[in-house]
Protein backbone atom coordinates (compact mmCIF):
# COMPACT_ATOMS: atom_id res chain seq x y z
CA UNK A 1 0.00 0.00 0.00
CA UNK A 2 1.21 3.03 -0.84
CA UNK A 3 1.73 6.19 2.00
CA UNK A 4 0.17 8.25 -0.04
CA UNK A 5 -3.76 7.74 -0.21
CA UNK A 6 -6.00 7.43 -3.20
CA UNK A 7 -8.58 9.83 -1.39
CA UNK A 8 -8.01 12.16 1.37
CA UNK A 9 -11.14 13.75 2.25
CA UNK A 10 -11.74 16.13 5.44
CA UNK A 11 -14.46 17.92 6.88
CA UNK A 12 -16.68 17.84 3.74
CA UNK A 13 -19.54 20.34 3.57
CA UNK A 14 -21.64 20.34 0.79
CA UNK A 15 -25.16 22.90 0.86
CA UNK A 16 -27.82 23.05 -1.58
CA UNK A 17 -29.46 26.34 -1.50
CA UNK A 18 -33.40 25.40 -0.47
CA UNK A 19 -34.91 27.11 -2.96
CA UNK A 20 -38.30 29.00 -2.19
CA UNK A 21 -37.70 30.00 1.19
CA UNK A 22 -37.18 26.99 2.41
CA UNK A 23 -33.99 26.16 4.64
CA UNK A 24 -30.66 24.90 2.66
CA UNK A 25 -30.20 21.33 1.92
CA UNK A 26 -27.00 20.01 3.58
CA UNK A 27 -25.67 17.12 1.54
CA UNK A 28 -22.95 16.57 3.07
CA UNK A 29 -22.40 17.13 6.87
CA UNK A 30 -18.70 17.33 8.04
CA UNK A 31 -17.79 13.83 6.41
CA UNK A 32 -14.20 12.38 6.24
CA UNK A 33 -12.86 9.43 3.74
CA UNK A 34 -9.64 7.76 3.48
CA UNK A 35 -9.18 5.06 1.01
CA UNK A 36 -5.66 3.55 0.65
CA UNK A 37 -4.08 3.11 -2.70
CA UNK A 38 -5.05 0.25 -4.51
CA UNK A 39 -7.87 -0.63 -3.35
CA UNK A 40 -11.89 -0.99 -3.60
CA UNK A 41 -13.92 0.68 -1.63
CA UNK A 42 -17.42 0.89 -0.89
CA UNK A 43 -19.50 3.99 0.21
CA UNK A 44 -23.38 2.28 1.00
CA UNK A 45 -26.06 4.27 2.75
CA UNK A 46 -29.76 5.30 2.21
CA UNK A 47 -31.17 7.35 -0.92
CA UNK A 48 -30.56 10.61 0.10
CA UNK A 49 -27.31 9.97 2.24
CA UNK A 50 -24.95 11.95 0.12
CA UNK A 51 -22.86 9.60 -2.05
CA UNK A 52 -23.84 11.00 -4.99
CA UNK A 53 -22.47 14.29 -3.75
CA UNK A 54 -19.63 12.75 -1.97
CA UNK A 55 -18.22 11.44 -5.28
CA UNK A 56 -19.43 15.11 -7.59
CA UNK A 57 -16.89 16.51 -5.11
CA UNK A 58 -14.23 14.32 -5.36
CA UNK A 59 -13.93 14.37 -9.20
CA UNK A 60 -13.93 17.78 -9.32
CA UNK A 61 -17.87 18.34 -10.63
CA UNK A 62 -18.99 20.39 -7.44
CA UNK A 63 -17.06 22.13 -5.20
CA UNK A 64 -17.26 21.35 -1.43
CA UNK A 65 -19.10 24.21 0.35
CA UNK A 66 -15.90 23.62 3.01
CA UNK A 67 -13.41 21.01 3.52
CA UNK A 68 -10.73 19.79 1.86
CA UNK A 69 -10.36 16.62 -0.64
CA UNK A 70 -6.87 15.33 -1.89
CA UNK A 71 -7.36 12.88 -5.48
CA UNK A 72 -4.49 11.05 -6.58
CA UNK A 73 -2.23 13.50 -4.31
CA UNK A 74 -3.54 16.36 -6.04
CA UNK A 75 -5.89 19.28 -4.26
CA UNK A 76 -9.68 18.93 -5.99
CA UNK A 77 -10.21 22.44 -5.31
CA UNK A 78 -6.81 24.36 -6.50
CA UNK A 79 -5.41 21.75 -8.71
CA UNK A 80 -8.78 20.21 -10.19
CA UNK A 81 -6.92 19.51 -13.59
CA UNK A 82 -4.54 17.45 -12.64
CA UNK A 83 -6.99 15.58 -10.61
CA UNK A 84 -9.43 15.08 -13.66
CA UNK A 85 -6.32 13.56 -15.62
CA UNK A 86 -5.75 11.11 -13.25
CA UNK A 87 -9.75 10.14 -12.77
CA UNK A 88 -12.41 8.34 -14.65
CA UNK A 89 -15.91 8.49 -13.34
CA UNK A 90 -18.90 6.79 -14.56
CA UNK A 91 -21.75 9.18 -12.84
CA UNK A 92 -25.29 7.67 -11.58
CA UNK A 93 -26.71 8.82 -14.81
CA UNK A 94 -25.47 7.75 -18.34
CA UNK A 95 -22.45 9.79 -19.65
CA UNK A 96 -22.67 8.58 -23.91
CA UNK A 97 -24.07 10.68 -26.23
CA UNK A 98 -27.08 8.72 -27.58
CA UNK A 99 -26.80 9.66 -31.07
CA UNK A 100 -23.40 8.19 -31.56
CA UNK A 101 -21.94 4.45 -31.34
CA UNK A 102 -20.00 2.93 -28.26
CA UNK A 103 -17.15 2.67 -30.77
CA UNK A 104 -17.52 6.39 -31.71
CA UNK A 105 -18.18 7.53 -27.97
CA UNK A 106 -14.99 5.70 -26.34
CA UNK A 107 -13.20 7.24 -29.94
CA UNK A 108 -13.83 10.81 -29.07
CA UNK A 109 -13.46 9.97 -25.09
CA UNK A 110 -9.89 9.44 -25.84
CA UNK A 111 -8.51 11.50 -28.41
CA UNK A 112 -10.37 14.26 -26.25
CA UNK A 113 -8.08 13.46 -23.53
CA UNK A 114 -4.90 13.60 -25.90
CA UNK A 115 -4.84 10.15 -27.81
CA UNK A 116 -4.13 10.30 -31.45
CA UNK A 117 -6.19 8.68 -34.30
CA UNK A 118 -5.36 5.16 -34.37
CA UNK A 119 -4.45 5.29 -30.70
CA UNK A 120 -7.37 6.07 -29.81
CA UNK A 121 -9.17 3.08 -32.13
CA UNK A 122 -7.01 0.83 -30.58
CA UNK A 123 -8.17 1.69 -26.88
CA UNK A 124 -11.90 1.63 -27.94
CA UNK A 125 -11.29 -1.89 -29.33
CA UNK A 126 -9.38 -2.64 -26.45
CA UNK A 127 -12.46 -1.64 -24.29
CA UNK A 128 -14.90 -2.54 -26.14
CA UNK A 129 -13.55 -6.34 -26.12
CA UNK A 130 -13.01 -5.62 -22.09
CA UNK A 131 -16.47 -4.92 -21.77
CA UNK A 132 -18.01 -7.76 -23.85
CA UNK A 133 -19.57 -4.91 -26.27
CA UNK A 134 -18.28 -5.47 -29.65
CA UNK A 135 -21.74 -6.94 -30.85
CA UNK A 136 -23.02 -3.44 -30.00
CA UNK A 137 -20.29 -1.53 -31.01
CA UNK A 138 -21.96 -0.11 -33.98
CA UNK A 139 -25.42 0.77 -32.97
CA UNK A 140 -26.88 3.72 -31.80
CA UNK A 141 -26.15 3.95 -27.88
CA UNK A 142 -29.62 5.11 -28.19
CA UNK A 143 -31.10 2.35 -29.17
CA UNK A 144 -29.37 -0.15 -26.80
CA UNK A 145 -30.35 -1.81 -23.48
CA UNK A 146 -29.94 -0.22 -20.05
CA UNK A 147 -27.07 -2.26 -18.74
CA UNK A 148 -25.29 -2.14 -21.84
CA UNK A 149 -25.36 1.48 -21.89
CA UNK A 150 -23.66 0.67 -18.57
CA UNK A 151 -21.14 -1.15 -19.40
CA UNK A 152 -20.03 1.48 -22.09
CA UNK A 153 -20.16 4.11 -19.54
CA UNK A 154 -17.84 1.67 -17.43
CA UNK A 155 -15.40 1.65 -20.47
CA UNK A 156 -15.88 5.34 -20.73
CA UNK A 157 -14.37 5.96 -17.28
CA UNK A 158 -11.24 3.51 -18.37
CA UNK A 159 -10.74 5.38 -21.71
CA UNK A 160 -7.64 7.06 -19.88
CA UNK A 161 -6.00 4.58 -17.69
CA UNK A 162 -7.43 6.60 -14.38
CA UNK A 163 -5.71 6.19 -11.24
CA UNK A 164 -8.50 6.27 -9.08
CA UNK A 165 -12.14 5.62 -11.09
CA UNK A 166 -15.19 6.54 -9.58
CA UNK A 167 -17.93 4.22 -10.00
CA UNK A 168 -21.67 5.49 -8.88
CA UNK A 169 -23.71 2.68 -8.84
CA UNK A 170 -22.42 0.69 -12.11
CA UNK A 171 -24.11 -2.29 -11.42
CA UNK A 172 -27.65 -0.76 -11.24
CA UNK A 173 -30.11 -2.54 -14.09
CA UNK A 174 -27.21 -5.21 -14.91
CA UNK A 175 -28.09 -9.15 -15.42
CA UNK A 176 -26.33 -11.46 -13.05
CA UNK A 177 -24.43 -12.89 -15.29
CA UNK A 178 -23.54 -9.22 -16.27
CA UNK A 179 -23.00 -7.97 -13.20
CA UNK A 180 -20.53 -11.35 -12.12
CA UNK A 181 -18.14 -10.48 -15.11
CA UNK A 182 -18.35 -6.62 -13.90
CA UNK A 183 -17.08 -7.63 -10.30
CA UNK A 184 -14.71 -9.40 -11.79
CA UNK A 185 -13.29 -6.44 -14.20
CA UNK A 186 -13.17 -4.11 -10.61
CA UNK A 187 -11.39 -6.92 -8.72
CA UNK A 188 -8.88 -7.18 -11.74
CA UNK A 189 -8.56 -3.46 -12.30
CA UNK A 190 -7.23 -2.86 -8.36
CA UNK A 191 -5.35 -6.30 -8.33
CA UNK A 192 -3.84 -6.15 -12.13
CA UNK A 193 -3.63 -2.28 -12.76
CA UNK A 194 -3.81 -0.87 -9.42
CA UNK A 195 -6.51 1.54 -9.90
CA UNK A 196 -8.08 2.30 -7.14
CA UNK A 197 -11.89 2.38 -6.93
CA UNK A 198 -14.36 3.93 -5.15
CA UNK A 199 -17.73 2.70 -5.54
CA UNK A 200 -21.03 3.31 -4.47
CA UNK A 201 -24.00 0.96 -3.97
CA UNK A 202 -27.21 -0.41 -3.11
CA UNK A 203 -26.18 -3.61 -3.06
CA UNK A 204 -24.88 -5.18 0.12
CA UNK A 205 -23.71 -8.72 -1.39
CA UNK A 206 -21.32 -6.57 -3.95
CA UNK A 207 -19.99 -4.19 -1.19
CA UNK A 208 -19.18 -7.13 0.74
CA UNK A 209 -17.81 -9.43 -2.41
CA UNK A 210 -15.98 -6.19 -3.80
CA UNK A 211 -14.41 -3.95 -1.37
CA UNK A 212 -11.70 -3.99 0.81
CA UNK A 213 -13.52 -1.38 2.80
CA UNK A 214 -16.43 0.38 2.93
CA UNK A 215 -17.74 3.23 4.60
CA UNK A 216 -21.42 3.36 5.69
CA UNK A 217 -22.68 7.11 4.88
CA UNK A 218 -25.90 8.11 6.42
CA UNK A 219 -27.37 12.12 6.64
CA UNK A 220 -24.37 13.73 4.85
CA UNK A 221 -21.59 11.96 7.23
CA UNK A 222 -19.52 9.12 7.63
CA UNK A 223 -21.40 6.48 10.66
CA UNK A 224 -18.87 3.52 10.18
CA UNK A 225 -16.09 2.97 7.96
CA UNK A 226 -13.76 -0.16 7.84
CA UNK A 227 -13.47 -3.56 6.28
CA UNK A 228 -16.79 -6.30 6.07
CA UNK A 229 -15.07 -8.02 8.40
CA UNK A 230 -14.21 -5.89 10.86
CA UNK A 231 -17.50 -4.21 10.64
CA UNK A 232 -19.29 -7.36 11.11
CA UNK A 233 -16.94 -8.41 14.17
CA UNK A 234 -17.97 -4.79 15.80
CA UNK A 235 -21.50 -5.46 16.49
CA UNK A 236 -21.27 -8.98 16.28
CA UNK A 237 -23.33 -9.08 13.15
CA UNK A 238 -23.01 -12.14 10.60
CA UNK A 239 -23.85 -10.32 7.68
CA UNK A 240 -22.90 -6.63 6.03
CA UNK A 241 -26.63 -6.00 6.57
CA UNK A 242 -26.89 -6.34 9.86
CA UNK A 243 -23.91 -3.62 9.75
CA UNK A 244 -25.74 -1.50 7.42
CA UNK A 245 -28.62 -1.48 9.32
CA UNK A 246 -27.32 -1.18 13.12
CA UNK A 247 -25.46 2.15 11.63
CA UNK A 248 -27.94 3.70 8.71
CA UNK A 249 -31.09 1.71 9.31
CA UNK A 250 -34.25 3.34 9.84
CA UNK A 251 -36.01 2.32 12.87
CA UNK A 252 -39.43 1.22 11.27
CA UNK A 253 -36.97 -0.40 8.80
CA UNK A 254 -35.09 -2.62 10.95
CA UNK A 255 -38.53 -3.86 12.38
CA UNK A 256 -39.84 -4.57 8.87
CA UNK A 257 -36.46 -6.96 7.60
CA UNK A 258 -36.22 -8.60 10.87
CA UNK B 1 -16.19 -8.64 -20.81
CA UNK B 2 -13.38 -11.45 -22.32
CA UNK B 3 -11.12 -12.32 -19.91
CA UNK B 4 -8.58 -11.18 -22.25
CA UNK B 5 -5.67 -8.99 -19.94
CA UNK B 6 -5.59 -5.92 -21.23
CA UNK B 7 -3.95 -3.37 -18.83
CA UNK B 8 -5.29 0.06 -18.32
CA UNK B 9 -2.45 1.20 -16.69
CA UNK B 10 -1.35 1.68 -20.14
CA UNK B 11 -2.28 5.22 -21.14
CA UNK B 12 -3.24 5.83 -25.27
CA UNK B 13 -1.22 9.08 -24.70
CA UNK B 14 1.11 10.49 -23.43
CA UNK B 15 -0.71 14.03 -23.09
CA UNK B 16 -3.75 14.29 -20.43
CA UNK B 17 -5.33 16.48 -23.03
CA UNK B 18 -5.34 17.32 -26.92
CA UNK B 19 -4.24 20.49 -28.00
CA UNK B 20 -7.61 23.24 -27.62
CA UNK B 21 -8.14 23.49 -31.48
CA UNK B 22 -8.23 19.72 -31.56
CA UNK B 23 -10.60 19.86 -28.97
CA UNK B 24 -12.93 22.16 -30.22
CA UNK B 25 -12.39 20.32 -33.48
CA UNK B 26 -13.93 16.98 -31.65
CA UNK B 27 -16.17 18.59 -29.74
CA UNK B 28 -17.60 20.51 -33.25
CA UNK B 29 -17.82 16.55 -34.90
CA UNK B 30 -19.51 15.31 -32.32
CA UNK B 31 -22.41 17.73 -32.78
CA UNK B 32 -22.12 17.37 -36.93
CA UNK B 33 -22.28 13.93 -36.73
CA UNK B 34 -25.85 14.64 -34.31
CA UNK B 35 -27.18 17.16 -36.39
CA UNK B 36 -26.53 14.37 -39.48
CA UNK B 37 -28.30 11.82 -36.99
CA UNK B 38 -31.64 13.86 -36.48
CA UNK B 39 -32.28 14.48 -40.54
CA UNK B 40 -35.75 16.23 -39.26
CA UNK B 41 -33.64 19.12 -37.64
CA UNK B 42 -31.19 19.39 -40.57
CA UNK B 43 -34.49 18.93 -42.99
CA UNK B 44 -36.65 22.00 -40.86
CA UNK B 45 -33.70 24.30 -40.58
CA UNK B 46 -33.53 24.26 -44.64
CA UNK B 47 -36.91 24.36 -45.58
CA UNK B 48 -37.50 27.20 -43.00
CA UNK B 49 -35.96 29.87 -44.83
CA UNK B 50 -37.70 28.64 -48.09
CA UNK B 51 -41.15 29.23 -46.79
CA UNK B 52 -40.42 32.65 -45.84
CA UNK B 53 -39.32 33.81 -49.03
CA UNK B 54 -42.37 32.44 -50.45
CA UNK B 55 -44.54 33.68 -47.70
CA UNK B 56 -43.44 37.32 -46.98
CA UNK B 57 -42.55 37.53 -50.71
CA UNK B 58 -46.08 37.11 -51.53
CA UNK B 59 -47.70 38.71 -48.75
CA UNK B 60 -45.32 41.94 -48.28
CA UNK B 61 -45.89 42.26 -52.22
CA UNK B 62 -48.22 45.08 -52.31
CA UNK B 63 -45.37 47.40 -50.14
CA UNK B 64 -43.53 48.27 -53.46
CA UNK B 65 -46.50 50.38 -54.40
CA UNK B 66 -46.45 52.00 -51.55
CA UNK B 67 -44.72 55.62 -51.91
CA UNK B 68 -41.60 56.09 -50.20
CA UNK B 69 -40.47 52.07 -50.38
CA UNK B 70 -37.71 53.04 -53.18
CA UNK B 71 -36.95 49.63 -54.35
CA UNK B 72 -37.90 48.10 -57.24
CA UNK B 73 -38.63 44.60 -56.22
CA UNK B 74 -39.37 43.70 -52.65
CA UNK B 75 -37.97 40.03 -53.52
CA UNK B 76 -34.36 41.69 -53.99
CA UNK B 77 -35.45 43.80 -50.78
CA UNK B 78 -36.75 40.67 -48.73
CA UNK B 79 -33.43 37.97 -49.30
CA UNK B 80 -31.27 39.96 -46.64
CA UNK B 81 -33.86 40.39 -44.21
CA UNK B 82 -34.68 36.60 -44.75
CA UNK B 83 -31.16 35.65 -44.51
CA UNK B 84 -30.65 37.43 -41.23
CA UNK B 85 -34.38 36.49 -39.78
CA UNK B 86 -33.23 33.14 -40.63
CA UNK B 87 -29.87 32.92 -38.49
CA UNK B 88 -32.38 34.39 -35.09
CA UNK B 89 -34.77 31.72 -35.53
CA UNK B 90 -32.25 29.00 -36.09
CA UNK B 91 -29.72 30.58 -33.06
CA UNK B 92 -32.76 30.67 -31.09
CA UNK B 93 -32.13 27.32 -30.66
CA UNK B 94 -28.61 26.70 -30.30
CA UNK B 95 -28.39 25.87 -26.84
CA UNK B 96 -30.65 22.76 -26.44
CA UNK B 97 -28.26 20.62 -27.23
CA UNK B 98 -26.55 21.73 -23.80
CA UNK B 99 -29.74 21.32 -21.83
CA UNK B 100 -29.59 17.34 -23.48
CA UNK B 101 -26.15 16.83 -22.56
CA UNK B 102 -26.77 18.13 -18.74
CA UNK B 103 -30.05 15.68 -18.72
CA UNK B 104 -28.26 12.98 -20.07
CA UNK B 105 -25.23 13.00 -17.81
CA UNK B 106 -22.79 13.58 -20.80
CA UNK B 107 -22.08 17.00 -19.54
CA UNK B 108 -21.44 15.54 -16.05
CA UNK B 109 -18.98 13.51 -17.66
CA UNK B 110 -17.20 15.87 -20.13
CA UNK B 111 -17.23 18.39 -16.75
CA UNK B 112 -14.89 15.82 -14.85
CA UNK B 113 -12.83 15.29 -17.30
CA UNK B 114 -9.84 17.78 -18.35
CA UNK B 115 -11.87 19.05 -21.36
CA UNK B 116 -11.62 23.13 -21.53
CA UNK B 117 -14.59 24.50 -21.11
CA UNK B 118 -14.05 26.71 -23.86
CA UNK B 119 -13.77 24.54 -26.19
CA UNK B 120 -16.84 22.89 -25.35
CA UNK B 121 -18.86 26.06 -26.05
CA UNK B 122 -16.55 26.78 -29.34
CA UNK B 123 -16.90 23.37 -30.77
CA UNK B 124 -20.46 23.70 -30.51
CA UNK B 125 -20.42 27.00 -31.95
CA UNK B 126 -18.57 25.78 -35.31
CA UNK B 127 -21.35 23.93 -35.82
CA UNK B 128 -23.73 25.78 -35.56
CA UNK B 129 -22.12 28.36 -37.91
CA UNK B 130 -21.60 25.61 -40.36
CA UNK B 131 -25.38 25.01 -40.45
CA UNK B 132 -25.82 28.70 -40.58
CA UNK B 133 -23.58 28.75 -43.34
CA UNK B 134 -25.18 26.37 -45.16
CA UNK B 135 -28.56 27.89 -44.93
CA UNK B 136 -27.46 31.08 -45.76
CA UNK B 137 -26.09 29.65 -48.99
CA UNK B 138 -29.33 27.77 -49.92
CA UNK B 139 -31.32 30.61 -49.69
CA UNK B 140 -29.57 32.98 -51.88
CA UNK B 141 -29.72 30.31 -54.23
CA UNK B 142 -33.47 29.98 -54.23
CA UNK B 143 -33.69 33.87 -53.75
CA UNK B 144 -32.20 34.42 -56.98
CA UNK B 145 -34.07 31.30 -58.59
CA UNK B 146 -37.65 32.96 -57.19
CA UNK B 147 -36.11 36.01 -59.00
CA UNK B 148 -34.42 38.39 -56.44
CA UNK B 149 -31.42 40.05 -58.12
CA UNK B 150 -27.74 40.00 -56.12
CA UNK B 151 -26.16 43.40 -57.72
CA UNK B 152 -22.85 43.35 -55.34
CA UNK B 153 -21.86 39.77 -57.17
CA UNK B 154 -19.95 37.38 -55.72
CA UNK B 155 -18.23 39.75 -53.49
CA UNK B 156 -21.53 41.10 -52.50
CA UNK B 157 -22.79 37.99 -51.52
CA UNK B 158 -19.84 36.61 -49.36
CA UNK B 159 -19.81 39.56 -47.16
CA UNK B 160 -23.48 38.96 -46.78
CA UNK B 161 -22.74 35.70 -45.75
CA UNK B 162 -19.80 36.75 -43.10
CA UNK B 163 -22.29 39.42 -41.81
CA UNK B 164 -25.03 36.65 -41.29
CA UNK B 165 -22.66 34.43 -39.61
CA UNK B 166 -21.34 37.04 -37.21
CA UNK B 167 -25.03 37.62 -36.32
CA UNK B 168 -25.56 33.77 -36.18
CA UNK B 169 -22.81 34.05 -33.37
CA UNK B 170 -24.09 36.26 -31.12
CA UNK B 171 -27.48 35.17 -31.12
CA UNK B 172 -26.46 30.88 -30.84
CA UNK B 173 -24.06 31.84 -28.07
CA UNK B 174 -26.87 34.14 -26.31
CA UNK B 175 -28.85 30.94 -26.64
CA UNK B 176 -26.56 28.89 -25.10
CA UNK B 177 -25.43 31.11 -22.23
CA UNK B 178 -29.58 31.22 -21.45
CA UNK B 179 -29.63 27.45 -21.65
CA UNK B 180 -26.55 26.46 -19.59
CA UNK B 181 -28.28 29.40 -17.13
CA UNK B 182 -32.05 28.04 -17.00
CA UNK B 183 -31.15 24.45 -17.73
CA UNK B 184 -34.32 23.96 -19.18
CA UNK B 185 -35.80 23.42 -22.47
CA UNK B 186 -39.52 25.34 -22.02
CA UNK B 187 -37.84 28.17 -20.51
CA UNK B 188 -34.92 28.45 -23.63
CA UNK B 189 -37.82 28.17 -26.13
CA UNK B 190 -40.01 30.38 -23.96
CA UNK B 191 -37.14 33.06 -23.81
CA UNK B 192 -35.93 33.23 -27.16
CA UNK B 193 -39.27 33.66 -28.48
CA UNK B 194 -40.06 36.28 -26.28
CA UNK B 195 -37.33 38.19 -27.79
CA UNK B 196 -37.15 37.08 -31.55
CA UNK B 197 -40.48 37.79 -32.61
CA UNK B 198 -40.64 41.61 -31.46
CA UNK B 199 -36.68 41.67 -32.63
CA UNK B 200 -37.90 40.50 -36.01
CA UNK B 201 -40.71 43.22 -35.94
CA UNK B 202 -38.43 45.54 -34.64
CA UNK B 203 -35.69 45.65 -37.72
CA UNK B 204 -35.53 46.62 -41.34
CA UNK B 205 -35.41 43.33 -42.11
CA UNK B 206 -38.96 43.15 -43.24
CA UNK B 207 -39.72 47.02 -44.14
CA UNK B 208 -37.66 49.50 -45.47
CA UNK B 209 -37.01 52.41 -42.47
CA UNK B 210 -38.99 54.96 -44.13
CA UNK B 211 -41.95 52.92 -44.01
CA UNK B 212 -41.97 51.97 -40.36
CA UNK B 213 -43.40 54.39 -37.24
CA UNK B 214 -41.26 56.94 -35.79
CA UNK B 215 -40.73 54.89 -32.56
CA UNK B 216 -40.30 51.59 -34.22
CA UNK B 217 -37.71 53.23 -36.34
CA UNK B 218 -35.80 54.56 -32.98
CA UNK B 219 -35.60 51.28 -31.74
CA UNK B 220 -34.66 49.68 -34.80
CA UNK B 221 -30.74 51.78 -34.96
CA UNK B 222 -30.11 49.46 -32.01
CA UNK B 223 -31.12 46.59 -32.87
CA UNK B 224 -28.50 43.81 -34.15
CA UNK B 225 -30.40 42.30 -36.78
CA UNK B 226 -31.16 46.01 -38.69
CA UNK B 227 -27.16 46.55 -38.49
CA UNK B 228 -26.71 43.02 -40.58
CA UNK B 229 -29.72 43.39 -42.56
CA UNK B 230 -28.68 46.94 -43.17
CA UNK B 231 -24.89 45.72 -43.94
CA UNK B 232 -25.86 42.70 -46.42
CA UNK B 233 -28.14 44.83 -48.17
CA UNK B 234 -25.88 47.53 -49.12
CA UNK B 235 -22.91 44.40 -50.05
CA UNK B 236 -25.60 43.09 -52.42
CA UNK B 237 -26.88 46.17 -53.99
CA UNK B 238 -24.97 48.30 -56.97
CA UNK B 239 -23.36 50.38 -55.00
CA UNK B 240 -21.50 49.23 -51.62
CA UNK B 241 -21.77 51.95 -49.08
CA UNK B 242 -18.15 50.95 -47.56
CA UNK B 243 -18.82 52.94 -44.12
CA UNK B 244 -21.94 51.06 -42.97
CA UNK B 245 -20.81 47.97 -43.95
CA UNK B 246 -17.44 49.01 -41.60
CA UNK B 247 -19.35 50.53 -38.56
CA UNK B 248 -22.16 47.78 -38.60
CA UNK B 249 -19.40 44.75 -39.28
CA UNK B 250 -17.28 46.18 -35.96
CA UNK B 251 -20.54 46.10 -33.75
CA UNK B 252 -21.86 42.54 -34.76
CA UNK B 253 -17.91 41.69 -34.07
CA UNK B 254 -18.21 43.41 -31.25
CA UNK B 255 -21.54 41.62 -29.97
CA UNK B 256 -20.45 38.36 -31.41
CA UNK B 257 -17.16 38.31 -29.13
CA UNK B 258 -19.34 39.48 -26.05
CA UNK B 259 -21.95 37.27 -26.40
CA UNK B 260 -19.21 34.37 -26.89
CA UNK B 261 -17.45 35.24 -24.01
CA UNK B 262 -21.18 35.40 -22.07
CA UNK B 263 -21.27 32.01 -23.18
CA UNK B 264 -17.79 30.52 -21.52
CA UNK B 265 -19.09 32.21 -18.08
CA UNK B 266 -22.13 30.75 -18.23
CA UNK B 267 -20.37 27.33 -18.84
CA UNK B 268 -18.23 27.63 -15.89
CA UNK B 269 -20.93 28.98 -13.73
CA UNK B 270 -23.02 26.16 -14.62
CA UNK B 271 -20.36 24.02 -13.09
CA UNK B 272 -19.58 26.33 -10.05
CA UNK B 273 -23.71 25.98 -9.33
CA UNK B 274 -23.77 21.87 -9.19
N1 LIG C 1 -28.43 19.81 -7.22
C1 LIG C 1 -29.02 19.66 -6.03
N2 LIG C 1 -29.79 20.63 -5.52
C2 LIG C 1 -30.38 20.51 -4.31
N3 LIG C 1 -30.26 19.43 -3.54
C3 LIG C 1 -29.50 18.41 -3.98
C4 LIG C 1 -28.85 18.47 -5.24
N4 LIG C 1 -28.18 17.31 -5.43
C5 LIG C 1 -28.41 16.57 -4.33
N5 LIG C 1 -29.20 17.23 -3.45
C6 LIG C 1 -29.64 16.72 -2.12
O1 LIG C 1 -28.51 16.30 -1.40
C7 LIG C 1 -28.80 15.14 -0.66
C8 LIG C 1 -27.81 14.04 -1.01
O2 LIG C 1 -28.03 13.61 -2.35
P1 LIG C 1 -27.14 12.52 -3.07
O3 LIG C 1 -27.53 12.51 -4.49
O4 LIG C 1 -25.72 12.74 -2.75
O5 LIG C 1 -27.64 11.18 -2.36
P2 LIG C 1 -27.24 9.68 -2.65
O6 LIG C 1 -26.67 9.16 -1.39
O7 LIG C 1 -26.41 9.58 -3.86
O8 LIG C 1 -28.67 9.02 -2.89
P3 LIG C 1 -29.11 7.83 -3.88
O9 LIG C 1 -28.80 6.56 -3.18
O10 LIG C 1 -30.58 8.02 -4.00
O11 LIG C 1 -28.39 7.99 -5.17
C9 LIG C 1 -30.24 14.79 -0.96
O12 LIG C 1 -31.04 15.31 0.07
C10 LIG C 1 -30.53 15.50 -2.25
O13 LIG C 1 -31.88 15.87 -2.32
MG1 LIG D 1 -26.65 8.73 -5.72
Amino acid sequence: MSPTPAVEATGLVKTYPGGRGRPPVRALDGLDLTVPAGTVHGLLGPNGAGKTTTTKVLTTLSTASSGTARVAGHDVSREADAVRRAIGYVSQGTGADPLLTPRENLVMAARLRGAGRSAASERAEELLGRMGLHDEAGRRTGTLSGGTRRKLDVALGLVDAPRVLFLDEPTTGLDPEARASMWQEIRALAADDEVTVLLTTHYLEEADRLADAVSIIDHGRVVATGSPAALKAEIGGASLEDVYLHHAGRAWDAEAIR
Amino acid sequence: MSAAPVSVSAPPAAAARAPWPVQAGLVARRWIVDGFRLPWGLGVSVIQPVVWIVLFGNVFKAVTQVPGFGHTSYLTFLVPGILMMTMLYSGAWAGTGFIDDIRSGVMDRLLSSPVSRSALVAGQLVQQLLLSLIQGVVLLLIGWAAGARYAGGPTGMAIALVASLLLAAAFCSVSAAVALTARDQTALIGISTLVVLPATFLSTALMPVALLPHWVQATARYNPLTWATELARTAMSPSIDGRVVLTRGLLLLALAAVTYAWSVAAMRNYQRSL
